[in-house]
Parts: structure tokens; sequence; C-alpha cells
């Protein structure tokens, strides 16, 4: 079963689509079509170049090829969480590129060569669309993780002194904000399992039946999805947080100033 | 008698502002000292150096005679009580604060029983029924107490309090008054009220970060 094609020219008249909401907007005095049209601009643009390249990809399903463009991935996703975070990338990129490298790599491993075994295991087909699609969700649970921990130690900087002088040590000190900073970055991820299905139909599984899937099929590969993306959020925070605390505090478990960005 | 704390040409610089500046003096066991100075003078950034809190930026902070250094810092801070104006309790329960240091390594065997929690709530004139009250709801003289209390429990030899007696009635004050009679305990506050500097034999008095005078009991 082939999913049917839109053609060129309809293409052109999807647009057409947004005309109704534009000019709605426009009547209620709201003049945000320019920013509107920009949006829609960038994203033709960048899905068409995503398109060419997942392609040429495709095509040349080379293991190198597509080890390199998760490597790109990675970096790209090692900055944009620092920045999100507002948190120095000089300080600490190697630490947030070792914790998402490991977790997506173990997660990534485990559903591609364990469980759904393809015939190459490289096989662009699989690990592009499933690494990116953990890597995504990972990553909105790492800058969770880390704004939510360093905001914690500013915010709490009396209690947080509070602790060291009653005797904690630094990982003692900095337990309390570690765990919810942690369960703020796994929350969404848990709500969503628990309400999948009922509230709507998840992305990949939409994608799946489009694309011709059985719904049987399309549903296990959500399921997998979903571990994989829990699995890998879990791990990447933990290991990430952990391994900023030895960067971002003085020998004196304080925290330094130098390494959180300025607002 | 070697001191117990003493800053050596201690500067502090935070920020690009100098907060310390060249501060020397000494404190010895068993003596009670008041910082005092207009507000932004380096007060309480006193209390806070001694505990690493800040970067020393040169001169060395010496406790029991032994540098202030990454390895040393958690002996200052096992023996010494930091009481703020505000103090941060830290737990949602009065009674799950003052237990709260018992839960770290450090603290781990000495957990009091419920009758010396009770002894020492007695000793501040707070009531035994405070153990169950939400730490958020207790007023900030009684926040003052129970983090005094917390102090007292773990044994603490040296208390440094920021603006403690601030916000106490007479009554509490004389309690607090009353704790710090014992002469095992050595005190280092800031404080502007009258009576509890007359309580403190020595008096050190700061301006724009540098001691510009030291009284010991009464005589400069």
């Amino acid at each position: 079963m082939e999913t049917l094609d839109i053609a060129l020219p309809k293409m052109a008249f999807l647009y057409g689509l947004c005309l109704l909401p534009g000019l709605m907007l426009w009547l209620i005095g709201l003049r945000i079509n320019r920013d509107i049209g920009i949006s829609i601009l960038r994203m033709s643009i960048q899905l068409t170049l995503v398109g060419i390249y997942l392609k040429t990809l495709f095509n040349l399903n080379n293991p190198y090829l597509n080890g390199l463009w998760i490597l790109m991935m990675l970096v790209v996703a090692d900055l944009s969480i620092l920045r999100r975070a507002g948190l120095k990338a000089r300080y600490f990129a190697l630490a947030t590129f070792t914790a998402i490298t490991f977790s997506i790599l173990f997660s990534t491993a485990y559903l591609v060569i364990l469980v759904i075994q393809p015939t190459h295991f490289y096989d662009a087909r699989y690990i592009v669309p499933l690494a990116g699609m953990i890597l995504g969700n990972c990553l909105q649970g790492n800058v969770i993780a880390l704004e939510r921990f360093y905001s914690a130690i500013r915010k709490n900087e009396d209690e947080y002194a509070t602790f060291l002088t009653l005797g904690a040590t630094r990982w003692e000190a900095v337990r309390p904000y570690f765990r919810d900073a942690i369960k703020a970055a796994i929350n969404p991820t848990i709500a969503s399992m628990g309400t999948m299905g009922l509230v709507s139909l998840p992305g990949m599984m939409t994608g799946q039946i489009l694309g011709g899937s059985e719904p049987w099929l399309a549903v296990k590969y959500q399921i997998a999805i979903m571990l994989c993306i829990f699995t890998s959020t879990t791990i990447a925070s933990i290991i990430n947080l952990k391994l900023s605390l030895n960067i971002a505090f003085n020998a004196f478990d304080v925290l330094k100033d130098e390494v959180v960005q300025e607002p | 008698m070697p001191a117990l704390i003493r800053f050596d040409q201690v500067s502090v610089t935070a920020h690009n502002k100098t907060i310390l500046s060249d501060v020397s003096f000494s404190l010895f066991p068993g003596e009670h000292a008041v910082l005092c100075g207009k507000s932004g003078s380096g007060k309480s950034s006193v209390l806070k150096t001694l505990l690493g809190l800040n970067t020393v930026s040169s001169g060395t902070v010496y406790f029991q005679e032994t540098p202030l250094t990454p390895s040393s810092v958690q002996s200052i801070r096992s023996c010494a009580a930091y009481i703020g104006q505000e103090p941060m309790l830290g737990a949602e329960s009065v009674r799950e604060a003052l237990l709260l240091p018992f839960q770290y390594k450090t603290h781990h065997d000495h957990r009091p029983t419920e009758a010396q929690l009770i002894e020492v709530l007695d000793r501040l004139q707070l009531p035994t029924a405070i153990l169950s009250r939400a730490s958020s709801r207790i007023s900030g003289g009684e926040k003052q107490r129970v983090a005094l209390a917390r102090g007292l429990l773990l044994g603490k030899q040296l208390y440094l309090l920021d603006e403690v007696t601030s916000a106490l009635d007479a009554e509490s004050k004389r309690a607090v008054l009353d704790v710090f009679s014992d002469p095992q305990l050595t005190v280092l506050s800031v404080a502007h009220d009258p009576e509890w500097m007359g309580h403190c034999g020595i008096i050190f008095e700061l301006e724009a970060g540098q001691l510009i005078q030291v009284k010991r009991n009464g005589n400069p």
C-alpha cells in the first residue's frame, strides 16, 4: 500500500489553506502575518534541505556517513541544550556531549541491534529517524534538568549554604535540588506515556500508518520509541547533571559565577 | 592559648567589587564578639568568608590555626553554626528541620533522642508542639531559635550569628542570651542591638570592608 503523493501544484494549493487564518488574524487586528510568513518559509526551506539530505543518506546508506550524521546531531543537540539551559558551553560541552552520546547510543543500539535487527545495523532508514526522535526528546529533558537544577541552586543559595554548614558534603547538599530537577526532566515523558493514545495519536504512529504500515506494527514501534525515549532521557539527565557538578562548583562547594550565562 | 579564628590580612573580591580589604583579627575560644558598622560594610561577609562561601583574594583565614583550604573547610563547617536573620530550615516540618543534619554522613551516628529534642526546645523557650508545625508557618524569631536549637543539638561550639536578635521579643531574647552565657561557646555575631552588643566583650567596627576599630571590654 503506497502513500498517495502530493504533486507540486497541489502543494502550492496547500499553502492557500493559511490564507483563512491569515485573514482572520488581520481582521482581529493582530498584525503578525509577516512573522507567520517567515516561519512558513523557513519551515519549507529547512525541510526541503533535510529531504534532500535524507534522500542522499538513504541512497548511499554508508555506515560512516550515517555515523557522521548522528555525530552532527549530537553536537548540535549538545550546544542547544547548554544554550537553552543558560550554561556556558565552554565549561559544560564535553560533559553534556558525553551524557547524551552514551544514552543515545545505548538506547538506539539496544532497539536497533537487539530488537529490530535489520540486515545492516547501520541502515539509515532505521537508525537516522529513531536516533533523531530519541535525541529530540532527550534534549528537552536535559534542558529541563540543567536549567531547573542550576536555577534552584542560585535561587536557594542561602538554603544550599545552610546544608553545607550543617555538615553536608557537596553531594548531600545538592541532592534535594538534583532529585527535583531529574523529576522535572522525566515527568513529561512519564505523563505522555500515561496518556498515550487517549489524548491524541502519537506522531510516529500517525506517520507510520500514513506510510502504509499495519496499525499493529505502528503500535509496536510507538511503544519501542517511548521506552527508548524514557530510558535515554533518564540516563542522560542523571549522567549530565552528575558530571556537571564537578565543573560548576569550586573546591569550597560554592557555585562558580562564571559558568552560568548572564541573563 | 591558640586563637579559634584568625583573619590575617584577608581581602575578598566578588564581581570586581572589594568586599573585605586587609582585615586582620583574632578570636579566642569562649569569646563573644560583635561586628558592627553600616549596611554594606562587610559584616556578614566576614561570617561567610569564614565558612568558605566567599573566595579569598589575598591573605589567609585560620581556623584552629589551620589555614582554610578546600580540604579543611569541612572542619569549620562542622564546628560552626551559622544562623541568619531569616534562617533556612531546609525541611517541611520543624522536627524534620531539627533532624536534617543527622541524615548527613558526618552526624549520622549522633541522632538525638526525643528527650534531647524537648530539652533543647525548652532551653530556648519553644513549646514542644512546635515540632509538628510546618517550617513555613512559624515566625522569624521562632525560626532563629529552631536554627539555634539545631546548632545546640549538633554540639556546635562556634556560633556565627547574623542579626539574630532583631526578630526576637524580650523574653525570647533573654533565652538566647542565657544560652550564650555558657563560657564553652564562642560567638561571632553581626548586630545593631545595643543590649546584644553590651553582652559581647569584643566589638569589631567595619567601614567599607575595612576593620577600623577593635574594642575589647569597652577599651579601644
